[in-house]
């Protein structure tokens, strides 16, 4: 224990001999959003719409005086995408700024920090992942996902196909990637319970660019529906209108990162019909009570992805549990953090989300099916909200 | 050559390190290296961290690409058999660090001989191809051999344990990774000092002289192959340790290329090269972003920040190729010749 | 035992070994000219295909000019290529060529997601995609048009190396450099001439494959297969692409057909690593070539 507290003491000098870029001094009353954030490389689509969606909330609130008075100061990073990169941000922007909330890039990401986050004890952070391994408060007790996992996402399709057509036939086709095997086996349990039929499974390489053998499988399993996961686009398009072509009636089906409006009228001809489910809104949805969205449209009057909804719902939540804690009169730490967030009950998001959201462990499981109509050109609402238990 | 420097015994002339005035510039270094970590901050150590596993890397392949004349691209999946090695002995025996780390470079090294056995066959090109081979099949092997790796989810890793000490910050793992780093340094400095070492050199410049001199290429081969993977093992553990998250996708084919880049940047065949190599390539993009940060772009800047970073990437490797062949260690031998020789002026 | 399943697997696998017979052609003809093996070829693909979709979709233009544009394009791009980057390097270690190679490969993909971002992207459809059936089995339909394109270029290219003036240059080049020299053949001619029509070949190669598979900076993943099956067929055989490029799809497609798609490049690879054991000339290869 002596060379512990030896340690401490090196561990302080250090800090108080801090010569490289020392942590700037700032307004004690700031409350800071760090974000490692994928403004460029392949999930740069998601990181740009996720930084406009958190600018637009912080600037929101702080139009209107911030929390109790308090600023809200959103420093962002780019990370290209890359686990290293991220990591050296959230070192960067933590080393100079007093950080509370945190938003990281990627499941990796999000592994990697966690060790830090706990030893730090200072943050709770969430991201662009829905990893259904991060959805364990034991775990993961400073982070919480911003939606469903991809495992909640599957069993939300699972409701609606069960609800749809009782014992239909399911086939799955993922990637072989961790975002794309991390629902599956779960999700062919939950059809079991629900009483549907999985018959097929099939996995695609990574990158990989001719799905021809693996859609000769598909027509072998001859499914109701087809849900695709651990894809942006490609090979969605192709899988869709080969089989079209060979006389399938399957339905198919996406999780959120296919989902996002612009993706999917990528897809041409194939995209008709396309099914999947959502957490939020989309930005043109003008039907509903939803004053929130007025205000994102006043803001942004051209189409925002569904990214940006969910950075911008998470700066709310992230404000949301900041206002909470500061209400109980308890210093903002990653403890109180997650403890007020988890007082979250039927939450009203100003139409973000369509029902008010609770949030029990990491996650809101929450959702609803959406089909793509080629005429209007968008995702219509195809179910009600569900809601997992 | 220092002017002024007589020697007099050969083992003066062989020393690694032979004026006053280098001994003196290597305590500076040892001083700075030591006073480091209490005056920078966070992100500059996670960065000296860093660059102290990349230099640990890229002069393993630099002793297999530099001295030997073989080309690697499997760098990074030996990084990952060290990486997994340790992670499976962290997790499962909780062994101490440095064991762990031994184990990490021996079963990259065990690997690393079977995939250099199709060298014995083939050279050069055919080597670098089956290399990538070897990284995808390594590649299948972590994602699917669930029960041993975790699959494509991956393995946690728990902290090194130094002495009771966990080490689970930037600060306290720099007393891990970056006297390993240097050992290994001095290990490879050393090597070419030595038979094998010299075996490796005679090898890369000419094999078949190299056979006829006496030298069994079969054997030299095997063993650079080794070395150089059990470095990469090494380095692999340290990485494991460093970031605590190992999957499959932490090693791309990319990181294999960025070794290669590095030491063909620093300058292929000495040690000083793979240093210079490895912090150079790691810095790159950081600076980079520092820089496109200054330009007045505003939020276009950094969108185009990473396809710049890539090209620059490209465009060093295909630039210190064809104008520099010899690479950063040349480009500082000059300047360094220009003071030694100063008042005078160096020719060539 | 399904036969129409092993058919339908084997037709999907032929059609594509046809896309890798095409760019391992492409490959063939650099490294019998110039004798650099070009870990770029994936990237000369997406390159040719990025281009096309600038003309289409970008800019508007009709398809057919498109893909004439984006041909002629890469065309000159492969001449700058081969003027900036491989002529410097002319007479050193071919070890460093390929690593000039490695280094292009990342300039090209920077390129590519600078004026196109690295967002997935689709070309515009224009291949007919009525289902082509063989009795029962069904082919999919652009794998097979993109099959008969692939063969039409090849018979095309066989051809010119026969009876054209280039194409006889080209093989003179290409079987004694000196002896080319001596009897009045440009030989840095040749050098361009190759990497012009390599480049123009990788285009068509890429646009088919992007239209199938889509476009995306990372698709240049496709090049390492067709590196093994280069190395499989032979180095500076052609015969041994158009062979090699069949059985390596066939063998990708049984193995992703019964084993599981991860099994795909893990048998690709293998198959890489027996041959270089067994035989590292290739099949067709000539014997000399591993004394480099």
């Amino acid at each position: 224990m002596k060379q512990k507290s030896i340690v401490k003491w090196l561990g302080s000098l250090a800090a108080a001999a801090s010569l490289f870029a020392a942590p700037v001094a700032q307004a004690e009353e700031d409350i800071v959003i760090g974000g490692s954030i994928p403004m460029t490389g392949v999930f740069a689509f998601a990181g740009i719409g996720i930084h406009a969606g958190i600018t637009d909330y912080v600037k929101m609130i702080n139009d209107t005086g911030g929390i109790k008075g308090r600023k809200i100061k959103y420093v962002p990073e780019d990370t290209a995408y890359k686990v290293d990169a991220s990591v050296a941000a959230f070192k960067k922007i933590t080393g100079q700024n007093k950080v509370n909330l945190y938003y990281g890039d990627s499941t990796a990401f999000a592994k990697t920090i966690n060790p830090e986050l706990e030893r730090m004890g200072s943050i709770i952070m969430a991201g662009a992942s829905f990893a259904t391994e991060i959805n364990d408060p034991k775990k993961y007790p400073n982070q919480f996902l911003v939606g469903p996992d991809y495992t909640e996402m599957i069993g939300i399709l699972m409701r609606h196909i069960a609800k749809e057509k009782p014992g239909a036939k399911v086939a799955f086709v993922y990637s072989d990637t961790e975002f794309g095997r991390d629902p599956i086996d779960e999700g062919e349990a939950l059809a079991k319970r629900l009483g549907l039929n999985v018959t097929g499974k099939i996995m695609t390489p990574p990158g990989s660019v001719d799905v021809s053998t693996e859609i000769v499988k598909l027509r072998r399993a001859a499914p109701d529906y087809t849900i695709f996961h651990g894809y942006i686009l490609a090979p969605i398009p192709e899988f869709i209108s080969q089989a079209r072509k060979m006389g399938m009636t399957s339905q198919f089906m996406g999780t959120f990162w296919s989902m996002d409006n612009s993706m999917v009228m990528k897809m041409g001809e194939a995209a008709e019909g396309f099914m999947g489910v959502m957490p939020f809104r989309y930005y043109y949805e003008s039907d509903a009570k939803a004053p929130m969205l007025e205000k994102i449209r006043k803001m942004r009057p051209e189409y925002q992805s569904n990214a940006y909804m969910q950075g911008f719902l998470t700066a709310m939540l992230f404000t949301e549990a900041a206002k909470r804690t500061l209400d109980a009169g308890k210093t903002l730490d990653g403890k109180n953090l997650k403890a007020s967030l988890n007082t979250i009950k039927n939450f009203d998001t100003g139409g973000v989300v369509g029902v008010p959201i609770t949030i029990r462990g990491n996650s809101i499981p929450v959702g609803r099916i959406y089909r793509f109509d080629s005429k209007q050109q968008k995702m219509l609402p195809a179910s009600d909200w569900i809601h997992l238990d | 050559m220092r002017i002024g420097t007589a020697k007099q015994s050969y083992a003066h002339d062989e020393s690694l390190f032979d004026t006053r005035t280098q001994w003196g510039w290597l305590a500076t270094l040892g001083i700075t290296l030591l006073a480091f970590p209490f005056v920078a901050n966070d992100y500059w150590l996670y960065l000296a961290c860093l660059v102290a596993i990349n230099i640990a890397s890229a002069t393993g392949l630099n002793i297999l690409t530099g001295y030997t004349g073989l080309v690697s691209l499997g760098q990074a999946a030996f990084m990952g058999l060290g990486a997994y090695t340790v992670a499976i002995f962290e997790q499962r025996f909780g062994t101490p660090a440095v064991l762990n780390l031994l184990a990490g470079g021996g079963v990259a090294m065990l690997v690393g001989v079977v995939v250099g056995i199709p060298s014995l066959r083939v050279k050069g090109l055919y080597l670098a191809i089956s290399t990538i081979a070897a990284s995808f099949i390594l590649h299948f092997v972590f994602a699917n051999w669930t029960s041993l790796t975790g699959g494509t989810g991956g393995m946690t890793v728990p902290p090194a344990n130094f002495f009771g000490i966990p080490l689970d910050t930037s600060f306290r793992l720099y007393w891990l990774v970056v006297p390993v780093a240097l050992t290994m340094l001095v290990c490879a400095a050393n090597l070419f000092r030595t038979r094998i070492g010299r075996a490796f050199i005679a090898i890369r410049d000419r094999d078949i002289s190299a056979e006829v001199l006496g030298i069994p290429l079969l054997r030299y081969k095997l063993t650079s192959f080794a070395l150089s993977s059990f470095y990469a093992g090494v380095a692999g553990g340290l990485w494991a340790y460093f970031f605590r998250v190992v999957t499959p996708e932490s090693f791309p084919l990319m990181m294999s290329i960025f070794f290669l880049a590095a030491v063909i940047v620093g300058g292929m065949g000495t040690i000083l090269g793979g240093i210079l190599g490895a912090i150079f390539m790691t810095m790159v993009p950081e600076v980079l972003k520092l820089i496109v940060g200054w330009l007045p772009l505003g939020s276009e800047g950094a969108v185009i920040l990473s396809p710049v970073r890539t090209i620059v990437f490209g465009l060093l490797i295909v630039g210190f190729l064809i104008f520099e062949p010899l690479g950063l260690q040349e480009l500082w031998r000059r300047v360094r010749r220009f003071f030694h020789l100063w008042p005078f002026r160096a020719q060539g | 035992m399904d036969w129409l399943y092993l058919l339908e697997i084997s037709l999907a696998g032929i059609g594509s070994g046809g896309l890798y017979a095409l760019t391992g052609l492409s490959f063939v003809m650099i490294y019998k000219a110039t004798k650099v093996v070009n870990l770029a070829i994936g990237e000369m693909l997406m390159l040719g295909a990025y281009l096309m979709f600038g003309m289409a979709s970008n800019l508007g233009w009709p398809v057919w000019m498109a893909i004439v544009a984006a041909i002629i394009g890469s065309g000159l791009g492969g001449a700058i290529v081969e003027r900036l980057a491989i002529r410097p390097m002319l007479g050193e270690s071919p070890i460093s060529v390929f690593m000039v190679t490695v280094g292009l490969s990342s300039v090209m993909i920077g390129l590519v997601e600078l004026i196109w971002t690295a967002d997935q992207q689709r070309l515009p459809e224009f291949m007919p995609s009525d289902p082509v059936m063989l009795g029962e089995a069904f082919i999919p339909p652009k794998l097979f048009y993109g099959f008969l394109v692939a063969a039409a270029l090849i018979l095309i290219a066989l051809a010119v190396f026969r009876f054209w003036r280039g194409g006889v240059a080209l093989r003179a080049t290409a079987s004694d450099q000196a002896a080319a020299y001596s009897v009045g053949i440009n030989v840095p001619r040749v050098f361009s001439l190759a990497w012009i029509a390599a480049a123009m070949i990788a285009a068509i190669a890429g646009i088919v494959v992007g239209s199938i598979g889509g476009l995306s900076s990372s698709m240049g993943v496709f090049g390492l297969s067709v590196l093994v099956v280069v190395i499989v067929g032979g180095l500076d055989s052609v015969l041994g692409a158009l062979v090699a490029g069949l059985g390596i799809g066939l063998l990708e497609a049984l193995a992703g057909g019964y084993l599981g798609g991860e099994y795909k490049l893990l048998a690709t690879f293998s198959t890489l690593i027996l041959v270089l054991m067994v035989r590292p000339y290739g099949l067709f290869g000539t014997h000399e070539i591993e004394r480099l």
